[in-house]
């Protein structure tokens, strides 16, 4: 989640990122598949809908601002961007 | 009798060269399981095959077995290369290696550390003769009930139909379009050496977190009939397949919050659905 102001400044920011985290025996953080005994999982679960909220306080000046929110995919060396929403919120009365 | 003496005595040692055929060339492995005569009849299916990450399977993965052999053999477990250990990986990256001699195991792990570290693409070239391929799914790992069915017949290829060919044997199998067919390769793992491994941890979730919530779809029905994939399998590489495992809804919206002063804020909200038979992302 990116808020930017109309110039593209970047205003706030959010990311949540899922993965599951290969652990060894004694509790470390391994990426070699033959080091890997356990996994902690913060992956999306199957049939499932997870929910993430984000409350992005903007600059007290701020009158109008550009919401994106982006969902991408990283898969070994490529970045697959699956999902964008934009919005354009306006804070003068 | 003498010479029925001698022709005990020559079968008794051939025997266990036939039984046990050992490969000492890429080339004469890569013989011993060619897909090339599959194509003739099965073109379209060959085609999907080759577009898949299945026929690439040792060449896309160099760099995770690269690290296993100088990292984990090398540095960690101080053991030199041997087929033992290196069919950690190959048993599913390239299982045909299962017949390939200690030598041939060893110019194989040499081949992967040159084509990593040295870029080399004549090494690369080599490797990719290796891959899961027709014969590998449709006969060498088709049988997961061993001591129920019996091992895989030779020159007889499985199939879900069994439907008779005029070019080789076909025999029925029902475990070729199961879920755990796939899961002896996207699951955890146990190799031939023993020590477990959590290369691909996908079938576990897909049984605990997916069928164990009422999903009922086969990994064939999603990567294979679905969209008339076929022999594609598409995967976590490709943007359509990963769409249409995860839809995603999203609200934004402005308020002013007053804790005191007023401050503009964006309050976004988004869901997002797991469509997969499995935990996104894995492997």
């Amino acid at each position: 989640m990116t808020a930017k102001t109309d110039k593209g400044t970047v205003i706030n920011m959010g990311k949540k990122e899922y993965w599951e985290l290969g652990m060894d025996l004694d509790g470390d953080h391994r990426l070699g598949a033959w080091q890997i005994k356990e996994v902690i999982d913060l992956t999306l679960p199957p049939k499932k809908t997870t929910k993430e909220s984000f409350v992005a306080e903007l600059p007290a000046d701020t009158k109008s601002a550009e919401v994106e929110v982006k969902v991408t995919r990283l898969a070994g060396p490529k970045t697959f961007e699956l999902y964008r929403f934009t919005k354009k919120l306006n804070f003068e009365k | 009798m003498k010479y029925l003496r001698l022709i005990l005595i020559v079968a008794f040692l051939a025997l266990p060269v036939m039984a046990f055929a050992e490969f000492n060339t890429i080339d004469d492995l890569a013989k011993a399981y060619s897909d090339e005569t599959c194509k003739s009849c099965h073109g379209k299916i060959y085609e999907e095959w080759k577009s898949s990450y299945h026929a690439q399977s040792v060449v896309h993965s160099l760099g995770g077995i690269k690290n296993f052999i100088v990292v984990g053999l090398g540095k960690e477990w101080n053991k030199p290369v041997s087929k033992e250990h290196l069919m950690r990986c190959m048993d599913c990256h390239a299982p045909q290696l299962k017949d390939a001699s200690e030598s041939l195991i060893k110019e194989i792990a040499d081949l992967i550390v040159k084509a990593v570290d040295k870029k080399d693409e004549a090494a690369k070239k080599e490797l990719a003769k290796l891959n899961v391929n027709c014969v590998i799914c449709h006969n060498t790992k088709v049988s997961i009930e061993k001591n129920l069915r019996g091992a895989p017949a030779k020159d007889t290829y499985y199939g879900p139909s069994g439907k008779a060919s005029p070019a080789h044997k076909t025999e029925k199998s029902n475990v070729i379009t199961s879920a755990v067919f796939c899961g002896q390769c996207h699951g955890i793992y146990t190799p031939p050496d023993g020590d477990t491994i959590g290369c691909n941890t996908l079938y576990g979730s897909y049984q605990d977190a997916y069928r164990g919530n009422g999903g009922s779809e086969t990994c064939q029905d999603c990567h294979m009939k679905k969209e008339n994939r076929g022999h594609t399998f598409p995967g976590a590489y490709q943007e359509a397949i990963l769409k249409e495992g995860l839809s995603v809804d999203a609200n934004i919206a402005g308020i002013k919050l007053h804790p005191g002063k007023w401050i503009p804020t964006a309050i976004v909200n988004v869901g997002l659905t797991n469509k997969a038979g499995h935990r996104t992302p894995d492997g």
